[in-house]
C-alpha cells in the first residue's frame, strides 16, 4: 500500500471529481459568464454594447414570455404527473417474478425513445390532424364525438404535447427504475414475506424508500426536461409558429428571439431566467426531498 | 495541497479565458474551417470555395454551375464545397458564424424572411454593387432591392417569385366558372359562391400558419408589412381592408382554412391532390410541390394572375426567395463575386435556374428566350405557355419592403394574426394592431 | 427460483403489456408501412395504417443502401464513431465523478454538486455562441473533438451514478480498505461491478443521447462528409418540400443500431442477479 498522498483517503474524491472540475472550469465557466453579460447588451457584429436591464425588461413585458412560461409549466405539471408513477409502476411489475416475456415488453416500450423526433413529430402530426379522416378523429367518431382540430386549440394541443412527451419517455424512466431495483435484495422482500406483508406493504415499505434516490433523479431531470422542451413542440408545429402561441415553450422563446431575430442579448436575458427558474425549483424539490441533509 | 489545486485551476481558468478572448468581429482571421488556399486567380491549381445552403436542389445547381464555370475557365478553376443543412439550423449556424467572426463559408443562401438578421448591426456580407449594376436593365431590380441596405446590395435571389394563382379547372368547368372573368376581388367572390352552390367545394385554402395568403395580398394592393423605411406598416388601413375581406371569405365558406395550417404541410397536399378546393394563390414556386406532392391534379391546374382590388392595381408581386450571398470572412472574393454573377445573373445561369430547379429567374430577357419553352415536368403538368403568360405580366410585379423588422413582423403574422383573424374571427383591426403592437 | 405456474395475475399483467406494447409500437408500425410505399403515398392519403400490399416495396431501402448510400451511409457511420467513442469516455468519466461525490465527504462536496445540477441545466442553445468562439480558439472547429470534448463529462449520468451509488452499501467501501485496496481500487475492483445496472442504463441513455444529438454537432460541423445522422435526417425536410422517402426509410434503419445497444445491454439493468455480496 503506497503511502502516497494521491492515494489518501483525503485526496481521492478530489481525484474522482477532477473531470467536471475541468470540464467545468474549461468549457462551461466562460460561455456562462458570457451568457450572463450578453443577457445586459444588445449582441450585433461591431455594434454591441451595454443596455443595462432593458432585455429583461422586454422580455418581461412580451406576452409571448407568459404564454412560454406557463405552458412550460403546464406542461411540466403534467409529465411529472404522468411520466413518474407510471414508470414507476410498470417497472415494478416488469420486474414481478409473475411476469413473462418481460424483455420483449421492455423493448417494445422503448422503440418510441429511439425514434428521431423529426419524424415522430410528422407521424403524430398525421394521427392528431384536423381533418375528419386522422386516427384520432376517427376514435373520437367512434366514441360519438365530433371532429376536432387537435393542434389548433391550447388544451387539446397539450394533450397531445403530453401523450407524445409519454410515448416518447415512459420507456426511458422504466429503464431507470428497472436499475434501480435490482439494487434491492431479493430476501428483503422474503423476510417480508414471512412476516405477512402482502404486495402492496412490500411496494410501500420496501421498494419505495429504497427507489427513493433514483426516483429523486428521474424527478429532477423530468423539471428540467419539461421546461426546456422544445424540439417536440417544435416539430409537432412544423415550425416555431403554434397558433397563438400554445405551443410556445422557454427555450422556443429563446430560441424565437436569440436565432429567429437575431436578438442574442434578448436570448440570454430569457436563458438566465429559464435557468433560474428551474434551478430554483429543483433545489426547492431536492431540499424537500432531504439530498442536502448530513446522510447518517 | 488544497492550495495547489486551486493555483492550477484559477490557470486553466484564465488559460482558457485568454485563448477564448477573440472578440474581433468580421474580419478575416486565421480560419480554421474553410481552409480555402488563397492562390492567386491566374494559376492553374483549383480554388477551394465553400457554399452552405439548406436546399438540396440549391446544392446540385450550384455544383453544376461550378463544373460549367471550370470547362469555360480553365486558368480559374473552383473546386467548390458544397453542404446541405437542415433549414433552420442552416441560419442559426451561419449567424453563430458571421458573429464570431470565424468558420463562415464563402458563399450561403439565406431565405428572404431571415436576411433582416443578417442586415443588423454591420453587415459580415460583401457588398455586390459591381456585378449587379452592370447589367440593372435586364434584373427584375425589386429582387435585388430585398437584399439591399444603405443601397449596397447583397445578396442575389434565384427567383421573381412571382404571384399567380393555381385554378382547377376541373373544379371550375364543373361549376361553370370562367377564370378568365375574375378580374377582381368581388368578381372572385361571386365565382367562389357559385363553386360552392354548384360543387359544394370551397374556392380556396387560406393559411393560419403561414404568410403566403396575406401578404401578396397587400403587397399588391398598395402596401405592405413594413413601409420602405422598415417601419411597421402592419395594422395600415388597406392591410387592415384585405384581412377583412379575407375573413369574409371564410364566413361565407368560400374560403376554408388550410388543413395543417400552412400550404406546405403533408394534410395539406393530400387535401387538395383530391380535389378539395377549386384554386390557391402562390407564387411560381410552388409549381414544383404540384409537380412533386399532388399528381393526380396533372392537366388540371391553369396558371393566371391574381385578382385586384381596384382595377390598375398590380396583378402580382415577387414573393419569397433565397439571396445566394458572400461573407466577409471569405478570403477568395473577388472569383467568389464572378462565380456567382456566372451562376445567377448571366443568361446561361439564368436559364439553367428554370431547367434545373423551375424557378422563373430574375432576368427578364431570359424570359423570351426559346429554351424556356423546352418540355420539363412543369410544362409536362401545366402547359407550355408558361412563360408567356409571365412576361405577359413583367410590368406588373410588385416589390416588397424587406427590412430589419421582417423576421419579427413574419413571426407576428404567422404565429397571430392570421390564426386570430380567420380562426377566432376577431375583429381584423384588432388584431393588426395587437400585432403591430408586438413588435419592437 | 422456483417456476411458478400461470395464474390470473400472470394472464392480466400480459395483457396489459400487450396493450400498452401496441400503443407503443403503432406510431411504429405506421412509419415502417409508410417506408415500404412510395411517398407520394403518404401525401396522397395522409397516415394509412391499411396494409395496401399492392403497394409495399423495398424500393426506398434499396435507395438508400445504393445511390443513396454515399450520403445516408456516410451519415450512419460517422454518427457511430461519435456514438462509440463519446459514450466510453462519458461512462468513464461521469462514474467516477458520481461516485467520488455520492461515496465521501470532503469540502466543496454540495458546492460541486450544485454546479453538476447547473450545468445540467443550461440548455445549449443558450452557451452556443460562446462555447463556438471556444472551439475556434481550440481549433476544434468542424471535428469530431469540438462535438464530444465540452460534453463528455456529462452532468446527468453524474447526477444517476451518485444516486445509484448513495444507495449501494457502504460497507465495502471498509471491507476493501481492510483488504489493503487503494480508493481507486475500490472503485474499479468493487464497485463498478456493483453498478452494473447504472453502466447498462446509462450505456443505452448516453448513446442515445448523442446518436440523436443535433444542435451542437449542427453548429460545430462544416464539411459535408463529416455530418451526423439526425443532421442528415433534418436536411431532407425544408418548409417548402421534403424528401419523405429517405426521411422515413431512413428515420426507420436509424432505429436499428441503437435498438441493438439496448437488447445488449438490457441484461445489466434486469437480472436475477443477487446484488448481495455482504451478509449480515
Amino acid at each position: 500500500m503506497r503511502s502516497n498522498w494521491l492515494y489518501s483517503q483525503r485526496i481521492a474524491p478530489y481525484v474522482f471529481v477532477l473531470p467536471f472540475v475541468l470540464s467545468l472550469a474549461v468549457f462551461f465557466l466562460y460561455p456562462m459568464v458570457s451568457t450572463l453579460l450578453m443577457s445586459f447588451q444588445e449582441v450585433l457584429p461591431g455594434q454591441t454594447h451595454f443596455v443595462g436591464w432593458s432585455n429583461y425588461k422586454s422580455m418581461a413585458d412580451d406576452a409571448s414570455f407568459y404564454a412560454a412560461l406557463w405552458n412550460s409549466t403546464r406542461y411540466t405539471f403534467w409529465t411529472l404527473l404522468v411520466l413518474i408513477p407510471v414508470p414507476l409502476v410498470l417497472a415494478v411489475l416488469l420486474n414481478s417474478a409473475r411476469m413473462k416475456w418481460s424483455s420483449l415488453f421492455r423493448s417494445a416500450l422503448f422503440v418510441p425513445t429511439l425514434t428521431s423526433v423529426v419524424v415522430a413529430g410528422i407521424v403524430f402530426r398525421l394521427v392528431f390532424g384536423s381533418l375528419d379522416d386522422s386516427v384520432m378523429n376517427q376514435f373520437r367518431h367512434l366514441l360519438g364525438f365530433q371532429t376536432i382540430n387537435w393542434m389548433g386549440h391550447s388544451a387539446t394541443g397539450m394533450v397531445v404535447l403530453v401523450v407524445l412527451a409519454t410515448w416518447r419517455f415512459a420507456g426511458i424512466n422504466i429503464v431507470y427504475f428497472l436499475s434501480a431495483l435490482q439494487t434491492i435484495p431479493g430476501e428483503l422482500y422474503e423476510s417480508a414475506e414471512i412476516d405477512g406483508a402482502n404486495t402492496w406493504h412490500k411496494f410501500k415499505s420496501i421498494t419505495l424508500p429504497l427507489l427513493k434516490p433514483v426516483a429523486i433523479y428521474v424527478i429532477t431531470i423530468s423539471i428540467y426536461g419539461g421546461y426546456s422542451m422544445f424540439t417536440e413542440s417544435f416539430m409537432l408545429w412544423n415550425g416555431n409558429r403554434s397558433p397563438n402561441d400554445i405551443g410556445l415553450t422557454m427555450i422556443g422563446l429563446l430560441y424565437r428571439n436569440g436565432v429567429e431575430q437575431n436578438n442574442l442579448g434578448l436570448g440570454s436575458a430569457i436563458g438566465v431566467a429559464l435557468l433560474g427558474t428551474t434551478m430554483i425549483l429543483n433545489l426547492i424539490a431536492l431540499q424537500f426531498f432531504g439530498l442536502f441533509k448530513k446522510e447518517e | 495541497m488544497k492550495k495547489r489545486l486551486y493555483g492550477s485551476l484559477a490557470l486553466t481558468l484564465a488559460a482558457a479565458m485568454a485563448l477564448s478572448a477573440c472578440g474581433n468581429n468580421g474580419n478575416n482571421g486565421a480560419d480554421a474551417s474553410a481552409g480555402a488556399s488563397s492562390k492567386s486567380p491566374s494559376s492553374s491549381k483549383a480554388t477551394k470555395l465553400v457554399f452552405w445552403t439548406f436546399n438540396e436542389l440549391h446544392q446540385k445547381f450550384f455544383e453544376s454551375m461550378a463544373d460549367s464555370w471550370n470547362k469555360a475557365n480553365p486558368g480559374e478553376q473552383i473546386k467548390l464545397e458544397a453542404t446541405t443543412f437542415p433549414y433552420d439550423d442552416a441560419h442559426n449556424k451561419l449567424l453563430v458564424s458571421l458573429q464570431s467572426g470565424k468558420g463562415g463559408p464563402d458563399l450561403a443562401d439565406i431565405e428572404i424572411s431571415k436576411i433582416g438578421n443578417y442586415l443588423k448591426g454591420d453587415p459580415q456580407l460583401v457588398p455586390l454593387n459591381d456585378i449587379v449594376e452592370p447589367e440593372e436593365s435586364n434584373l427584375v431590380m425589386s429582387r435585388l432591392n430585398n437584399y439591399a441596405k444603405d443601397g449596397k446590395y447583397y445578396g442575389i435571389d434565384y427567383h421573381v417569385g412571382a404571384q399567380v394563382i393555381y385554378y382547377n379547372k376541373e373544379i371550375l368547368d364543373q361549376a361553370g366558372v370562367n377564370p378568365d372573368n375574375i378580374v377582381t376581388w368581388d368578381d372572385y367572390e361571386q365565382a367562389g359562391k357559385q363553386v360552392l352552390e354548384k360543387t359544394g367545394k370551397p374556392m380556396t385554402t387560406v393559411e393560419t400558419g403561414d404568410q403566403w395568403t396575406f401578404w401578396p395580398m397587400v403587397v399588391q394592393h398598395g402596401s405592405d408589412f413594413l413601409d420602405k423605411e422598415g417601419n411597421v406598416t402592419l395594422n395600415s388601413a388597406a392591410n387592415v381592408e384585405a384581412l377583412t375581406y379575407l375573413q369574409k371569405l371564410v364566413k361565407e365558406k368560400v374560403a376554408v382554412l388550410a388543413p395543417g395550417g400552412i400550404h406546405h404541410a403533408e394534410e395539406y397536399y393530400g387535401f387538395m391532390n383530391k380535389g378539395g378546393a377549386a384554386s390557391v394563390w402562390m407564387p411560381m414556386w410552388y409549381m414544383g410541390r404540384f409537380t412533386d406532392y399532388m399528381p393526380d391534379l396533372k392537366g388540371k391546374i391553369i396558371i393566371k394572375p391574381m385578382p385586384v382590388f381596384k382595377q390598375g392595381e398590380m396583378r402580382s408581386s415577387g414573393m419569397g426567395g433565397t439571396g445566394t450571398v458572400i461573407t466577409k470572412q471569405s478570403k477568395n472574393q473577388d472569383l467568389a463575386k464572378k462565380f456567382l454573377a456566372y451562376a445567377k445573373i448571366s443568361k446561361e445561369g439564368n436559364i439553367q435556374i428554370w431547367k434545373q430547379l423551375g424557378f422563373d429567374p430574375i432576368r427578364s430577357d431570359v424570359w423570351t428566350d426559346p429554351a424556356m419553352q423546352e418540355p420539363n415536368k412543369y410544362t409536362d403538368y401545366f402547359g407550355k405557355d408558361i412563360f408567356t403568360f409571365l412576361s405577359g405580366l413583367k410590368s406588373e410585379i410588385a416589390p416588397t419592403n424587406i427590412g430589419e423588422r421582417t423576421p419579427a413582423v413574419s413571426d407576428a403574422v404567422k404565429t397571430k394574426a392570421m390564426f386570430q383573424a380567420l380562426s377566432d374571427l376577431k375583429d381584423p383591426k384588432q388584431v393588426l394592431d395587437d400585432a403591430a403592437a408586438s413588435i419592437k | 427460483m422456483p417456476e411458478r405456474k400461470p395464474t390470473l395475475q400472470t394472464f392480466l399483467l400480459i395483457g396489459l403489456f400487450v396493450v400498452l406494447a401496441l400503443l407503443a409500437l403503432f406510431p411504429f408500425y405506421c412509419l415502417a408501412l409508410a417506408s415500404l410505399k412510395p411517398s407520394k403515398e403518404l401525401l396522397r392519403y395522409g397516415l394509412n395504417i391499411k396494409l395496401q400490399p399492392e403497394l409495399l416495396s423495398l424500393h426506398n431501402y434499396s435507395f438508400i443502401f445504393s445511390e443513396g448510400s454515399a450520403k445516408y451511409m456516410g451519415w450512419y457511420k460517422n454518427s457511430a464513431i461519435v456514438t462509440i467513442v463519446y459514450t466510453v469516455f462519458c461512462l468513464l468519466l461521469s462514474s467516477m465523478v458520481g461516485y467520488g461525490l455520492a461515496m465521501y465527504r470532503f469540502v466543496g462536496r454540495n458546492v460541486l454538486f450544485v454546479f453538476v445540477l447547473l450545468v445540467m441545466m443550461i440548455p445549449v442553445e443558450m452557451i452556443m455562441l460562446p462555447l463556438y468562439k471556444q472551439m475556434i480558439a481550440f481549433n476544434l472547429i468542424d471535428s469530431y473533438g469540438g462535438v464530444i470534448l465540452p460534453f463528455v463529462v456529462s452532468p446527468l449520468p453524474i447526477f444517476f451514478f451518485r444516486q445509484f451509488a448513495a444507495g449501494l452499501p457502504r460497507d465495502f467501501l471498509d471491507a476493501g480498505r481492510i483488504d489493503g485496496c487503494s480508493e481507486y481500487g475500490i472503485f474499479f475492483k468493487i464497485f463498478v461491478p456493483l453498478m452494473a445496472p447504472a453502466f447498462g442504463a446509462m450505456a443505452i441513455v448516453q448513446s442515445l443521447a448523442s446518436w440523436n444529438s443535433f444542435v451542437w454537432p449542427l453548429i460545430v460541423l462544416n464539411s459535408g462528409t463529416k455530418l451526423t445522422l439526425p443532421i442528415g435526417l433534418a436536411s431532407l425536410v425544408t418548409p417548402y418540400g421534403n424528401n419523405y422517402d429517405i426521411l422515413i426509410a431512413g428515420s426507420v434503419l436509424a432505429i436499428v443500431p441503437i435498438m441493438a445497444v439496448f437488447v445488449f445491454f438490457q441484461r445489466y439493468f434486469v437480472s436475477g442477479l443477487t446484488v448481495g455480496g455482504v451478509k449480515g
